[in-house]
């Protein structure tokens, strides 16, 4: 091979390389799996890096006595592997066990009061109460948190952010189901969408 | 081929069957009988508070994501002194995939009735530096460690993970059966030149202490450890003492006259110095 032909090759290859990222992030690749009622477990660093981080060794979902974590497989792109909670299946109980265990860091050390897994959102169009067939108080009695992370305002819920752990527990015991799987009450991962502020 | 009880291969195989064992009982106890002793597989493995991380695994995800965590460096600690001392012995002791691959070698020599599998296609060793680089290279570019999702040994514990709790597999699993099926054209042959986790094990283990030496004035070159060395490397030529070679002892085990064994390398260059003299003369 010629040196000119070896740098011409040696070119279209740096640019084909550089082009990746666009052409997976066409495909979806290089989208994050975490949306509506799809949580990362406690103490998550923000999705920015998360891919980069986790090493997918698949404690946390061993070790969770909920089976509440499962894992993504390959059509998940970049974050293969990775762990993901169903709120609506199976949301967090807060045990607190995958943030002892996840070796990279990826899971930060949280305690139960201090994750913020995403908030709930309440869907006022679909809740009962809200509008006004019956009388429902599911979410708040089976919130943790009952009393500050979700309060009734002459009987209906209303979240109080500050205090939404994300847990999903209202999502998963509301009683209303959209046909699109969502419900009444559905966790949003706020804080998944957070920047990384780099030192 | 009968199996010497004491003989390197027999030794070999207990502690690659003992290593399949903790990835295959580990999620069974945690999903049964909620143990959690023993968590993960070969790219994260808990066993009880003493935890490991695979070297290149936490090498990628420190370059990615940027951040310095203690645990995954002290927990990368034990491996790359395993590595330092002993050379890439993970892979050829302990990695699933070297288990899956050594019984397929059992079953091949089974049926065809033969002792020795050859290799029909062979490339440059060189080959497995550039998975390394390109494989770092390319995860730094995609914002994303590759390996870590598509390592064969951390594939087998996930597969066998997703079947225990989830009753089902993954679909990357495929990635395995391809790195088995490549044995069938030259064994071990993703080893030898894709492997970008036994590439940094290697380069980790290039002083390595323990390493197969051959004493050239019992050597009869007789060429059969040339023959049954897994990776294909040549002990006659003193390749055992090379970046590439696993320390799996098998040259050991087929040589008649007893030129090849494990030895501690004080100074390994002074000793190949010496060898060079001793030569000459």
């Amino acid at each position: 091979m010629k040196r000119r032909d070896f740098l011409k090759k040696s070119g279209a290859a740096l640019c084909l390389i550089t082009a990746l990222p666009e052409t997976a992030f066409s495909k979806g690749l290089l989208k994050s799996p975490v949306t509506t009622n799809r949580l990362r477990p406690p103490g998550a660093v923000p999705e920015e890096i998360f891919a980069g981080k986790c090493i997918r060794c698949g404690r946390c979902v061993e070790v969770c006595p909920y089976r509440s974590i499962s894992l993504l497989d390959i059509r998940a792109g970049i974050f293969t592997g990775t762990p993901i909670i169903a709120a609506e299946a199976i949301p967090c109980y807060l045990c607190m066990k995958c943030v002892l265990i996840c070796p990279t860091g990826t899971l930060r050390k949280t305690s139960q009061e201090q994750t913020r897994m995403g908030m709930a959102v309440v869907n006022r169009h679909r809740c009962y109460t809200w509008e006004g067939s019956i009388i429902c108080r599911t979410c708040f009695d089976v919130c943790p948190y009952k009393g500050s992370a979700i309060i009734l305002d002459e009987l209906r819920p209303i979240i109080e952010g500050d205090h939404c752990v994300g847990c999903g527990i209202c999502t998963h015991a509301c009683p209303v189901t959209a046909e699109d799987g969502s419900k009444a009450i559905n966790i949003e991962p706020i804080y998944s969408r957070e920047t990384v502020q780099w030192k | 081929m009968e199996i010497n009880p004491r003989s390197f291969h027999a030794r070999r195989m207990l502690v690659l069957s003992a290593a399949f064992l903790v990835i295959l009982l580990g999620p069974l106890g945690n999903y049964y009988f909620q143990i959690n002793w023993i968590q993960g597989w070969y790219q994260s493995l808990g066993i009880g508070n003493f935890w490991f991380v695979s070297p290149l695994e936490g090498l990628e995800s420190i370059l990615v994501a940027k951040q310095l965590y203690l645990p995954a460096l002290i927990a990368m600690l034990a491996p790359v002194v395993l590595a330092l001392l002993l050379g890439s012995v993970f892979c050829s002791w302990i990695c699933p995939i070297s288990f899956f691959s050594e019984l397929l070698d059992w079953i091949r020599r089974k049926i065809s009735g033969r002792t020795w599998l050859k290799d029909r296609l062979l490339l440059s060793r060189r080959l497995l530096w550039y998975a390394l680089l390109g494989e770092l290279f390319l995860s730094m570019i995609l914002g994303a460690p590759i390996f870590v999702f598509v390592s064969p040994p951390g594939l087998v514990g996930r597969e066998i993970m997703t079947l225990i709790f989830f009753h089902t597999l993954a679909l990357e699993g495929v990635i395995i059966l391809l790195v088995l099926g490549m044995n069938l054209v030259t064994r071990r042959f993703y080893c030898r030149y894709f492997c970008p986790l036994g590439a940094a094990l290697n380069l980790i283990g290039s002083r390595r202490k323990v390493a197969v030496i051959l004493d050239h004035d019992k050597c009869t070159a007789c060429g059969l450890c040339d023959r049954r060395c897994p990776l294909g490397l040549s002990p006659t030529n003193g390749m055992t003492e090379s970046l590439y070679c696993w320390n799996c002892g098998e040259c050991i085990d087929v040589c008649q006259s007893q030129a090849l064994s494990f030895q501690w390398r004080q100074n390994p260059e002074k000793v190949q110095n010496e060898k060079l003299n001793q030569r000459l003369k």
